[in-house]
């Protein structure tokens, strides 16, 4: 940073000096200090005090706020319906990614090349990511519809008599609605990633191997993948944490239903934290998928690293 | 002299800069009138006493003129009533604005609980469902109301005996009653009369067509209709079955059928066999419906039943009104469905005679408010006798009748020809009908419940979702205080009698 060249007085007693050259030395840090004091503020606090208050019994329906230790983390431990609404996201996490990196690819591979109609196909593709997740929950919802939904009209030309799949309120079919919700949302997320993976890759290497008469999957497994596979990790990292968090989709197609069968670990977080307002219990719970979350992308990255090296 | 003037800039700046990030909003002067409910107005209660509710809050609020009260309101149709009818009349009276505060229904109380938590004095009323009055008192989110009653002289003699109790807390009053929310059974009377259907339906099931009083009626008559109808798209009967409010057709339903919530130690007894009953009863009841009726919320049975495509629904009574043609043609009911029915409906207390008075709304006075006398004549003069009997009228709202004045009054009972009997059948429910689960943890019940009984609706075993259901009663009722859960419970039982357990 530039500052303009001031004179200083040679009048100046040796006090004012001082003072100058302490402002000359602390302006930036003085510029600095209402983002520092903000960042503080809105991020760490928050975060330290809701480590404080998961030590707490604080909850609405209970009086007397105090601290109780790691009972609340005990009790999470312990609590039947976030092993549950765990494993409904883990669930959702491994189909939605995997489904979501496979049409990515393919999607990728094909309008990598010069297909006709690409402009035209790729801002049509991206649309889905632009839209906020509630309100693609509340379309699809409409979409799903037993009786004036079109997936039900259209699957009854198809089949050629009246279709009435309760799609929403079924558990055969509840989770096949939610992850083809979600994966319509998100595939194009994927695709732009391994897209821009696909163009960084030097095409005189596939003029090479073809040359060597490599086939098409030859040159997919052998050139393509282990070039993207880093740009795949990252993407796969990344949806992986989002679909961890899914909140809004779950929270407009189900509400959690059928019963509690889709409810997932955010929403149940939602539920207890400003439903019930058990708040304690809820920033234990809080942290304590933090940490699982930290673990597991940890684990997960280590992997993804190992198998880039070899 | 550069650097000193940069010096002062860039000091500036920064307070500039702390100062707005520290600024709350701005909360308007009290004004010169004492706001502690405790210390009557100089002049007096005597001399305050004069004239009806209504006029004593009106000129006790003008003091208070130009200040502003943050209003929370159910939003859509239900804050038309303060955005264009009580918010500016009361303005206009008294010089006082009302900012409407649109929320959704649970919302009403997750916000009021939240902004209490961190006592922001961000509403000044707050409207709440009185199932919640528990809750909210013993949370310090409301502010006792009844020194502000003796002060200011609240009408409340004439809400009918039912409705009254549900303003209190363990014998404090805190919030005035405000909606007379009962379920009634419409039915198509069209249908029922034809002789045709009278005929047919005898010959099938052995005894003549009637109006349901019982669920094997509604059964009966709803399979009828539906194995006669289906395949032009009608169907005999519909009842809002989708998560969030199913839980409340089968406390009801369950009460009706002589259940008990709890035992006499306060364990749950929903999945005793009377519970697996009723709800076996309610997914059985399904199969007759429209397809897919596990996600028809309001919206869904409302469309279908002012589209002629319904014969018996059981909901909350605006649906009446409109099903008569009453305020449709307003541009604030633009988006209810063409009206095929008007003329052709009938009214009647559910089957099992005892519908459940669902939801409901008080009004009372955050504890956080600034302004809290203000906020209570708010509150008195809404819900006046002369200003009430107005807004229950109201075209495009959804407050329902709860004064005896309401249900007596010439006016109303000429809206449309079928208007007596609508109000009458609103006070017979009113009379024998079942309040909602009204202890501290209620919404957390209800909401474990909810889960239970659309699990069922997906399929699953009555008895296994609702033993999960008990168990979750059990841990809430545990972690809440057994002691504390019994007394509130005890209480709430012997205040609401005869509209907690039907006799």
């Amino acid at each position: 940073m530039a500052f303009p060249n001031v004179t200083i007085n040679k009048r100046t007693t040796f006090s004012q000096s001082r003072r100058s050259q302490w402002w000359e030395h602390n302006l930036r840090y003085v510029f600095v200090l209402p983002t520092v004091l903000m960042i503080l503020g809105l991020s760490l606090f928050p975060l330290l005090y809701s480590l404080w208050v998961s030590f707490l019994q604080w909850d609405l329906q209970r009086p007397q706020t105090r601290f109780i230790g790691f009972k609340n983390y005990a009790d999470v431990l312990r609590d039947v319906r976030m092993w549950e609404a765990l494993g409904h996201t883990l669930f959702i996490i491994v189909v939605a990614v995997a489904v979501e990196l496979l049409l990515g690819l393919l999607l990728a591979q094909t309008l990598s090349g010069n297909l006709p109609g690409k402009r035209f196909i790729m801002p049509l593709l991206l649309l889905p990511v632009v839209m906020a997740p509630l309100i693609v929950g509340y379309t699809w919802r409409m979409l799903w519809d037993t009786q004036y939904g079109p997936i039900n009209q259209v699957l009854g030309w198809l089949i050629g008599r009246p279709v009435e799949l309760v799609w929403l309120a079924n558990p055969r079919t509840v989770y096949p609605a939610i992850l083809i919700t979600e994966i319509w949302q998100w595939t194009p997320f994927m695709f732009l990633i391994l897209l821009a993976g696909l163009a960084a890759v030097n095409p005189e290497l596939y003029e090479a191997a073809a040359m060597d008469g490599a086939s098409a999957w030859q040159l997919f497994r052998q050139i393509t993948l282990p070039l993207v596979w880093p740009v795949m990790a990252l993407a796969i990292l990344f949806r992986a944490l989002d679909v961890f968090k899914i909140f809004d989709i779950i929270f407009s197609l189900t509400g959690g239903g059928p019963g509690s069968q889709t409810e997932t670990a955010s929403l149940y977080v939602y539920i207890l934290g400003f439903k019930n307002f058990r708040l304690g219990y809820t920033a234990a719970m809080a942290y304590l998928l933090i940490i699982l979350v930290s673990v597991v992308i940890t684990l997960l990255w280590r992997q993804l690293g190992r198998e880039q090296t070899r | 002299m550069q650097l000193r003037l940069m010096k002062w800039v860039s000091l500036l700046m920064v307070l500039s800069l702390l100062l707005a990030a520290c600024a709350g909003a701005s909360v308007p002067a009290a004004p010169a009138a004492s706001s502690d409910a405790a210390q009557p107005a100089a002049g007096g209660a005597a001399a305050a006493l004069t004239g009806s509710s209504a006029d004593r809050a009106v000129e006790a609020a003008k003091p208070y003129a130009g200040i502003t009260l943050n209003v929370t309101w159910e939003s859509g149709l239900q804050a038309q009533d303060p955005l264009l009818f009580s918010g500016p009349k009361w303005e206009e009276l008294t010089g006082i604005k009302i900012n409407v505060v649109e929320v959704s229904f649970p919302e009403l109380y997750s916000k009021a609980v939240a902004e209490h938590l961190v006592g922001t004095g961000a509403y000044d009323v707050i409207n709440y469902s009185p199932a919640w009055t528990g809750d909210l008192a013993e949370s310090g989110v409301l502010e006792p109301l009844d020194e502000y009653i003796t002060k200011y002289g609240a009408e409340l003699d004439d809400v009918l005996p039912t409705y009254r109790g549900l303003m209190y807390w363990k014998g404090v009053n805190y919030g005035l009653f405000d909606d007379g929310d009962t379920f009634v059974m419409y039915y198509r009377k069209d249908w029922f009369d034809d002789q045709a259907n009278q005929d047919e339906f005898k010959a099938k099931f052995g005894h003549d067509l009637v109006v349901p009083t019982t669920w094997q009626e509604w059964d009966e008559a709803c399979q009828f209709f539906t194995e006669k109808l289906s395949a032009d798209g009608s169907y005999g009967c519909g009842i809002q079955r989708a998560e969030g409010q199913a839980y409340l057709w089968f406390m009801d339903h369950f009460r009706a059928n002589g259940g008990k919530f709890f035992d006499d130690a306060m364990g749950a007894t929903i999945n005793d066999e009377i519970g697996v009953q009723s709800l076996t009863e309610m997914v059985n009841s399904n199969q007759f419906m429209p397809p897919g009726i596990e996600k028809w919320g309001f919206i869904e049975i409302l469309s279908a039943w002012m589209d002629g495509k319904l014969g018996m629904i059981i909901t909350w009574p605006p649906i009446g009104r409109w099903s008569a043609g009453y305020g449709t043609d307003t541009e604030q009911l633009s988006w209810v469905p063409k009206n095929q029915i008007a003329g052709k409906v009938g009214y009647a207390v559910p089957p099992g005679g005892h519908p459940e008075l669902a939801g409901g709304f008080n009004l009372g006075v955050s504890a956080d408010s600034q302004n809290k006398d203000a906020a209570y004549l708010f509150v008195q003069w809404l819900q006046s006798p002369e200003i009430s009997a107005e807004r229950v009228k109201l075209q495009y709202a959804l407050r329902d009748p709860y004064r005896e004045a309401h249900f007596n009054d010439e006016g109303y009972k000429s809206l449309w020809p079928e208007a007596p009997q609508y109000l009458e059948t609103l006070r017979k429910g009113a009379e024998t009908g079942v309040h909602d689960l009204g202890i501290p943890g209620a919404r957390e019940y209800e909401e474990a419940l909810d889960r239970a009984v659309t699990s069922a609706y997906a399929g699953g075993d009555p008895q296994e979702a609702l033993d999960k259901a008990a168990a979750e009663w059990n841990a809430i009722t545990e972690r809440i205080g057994m002691d504390v859960q019994k007394t509130a419970y005890d209480e709430w039982v012997s205040s609401r009698a005869p509209n907690v357990y039907p006799e």
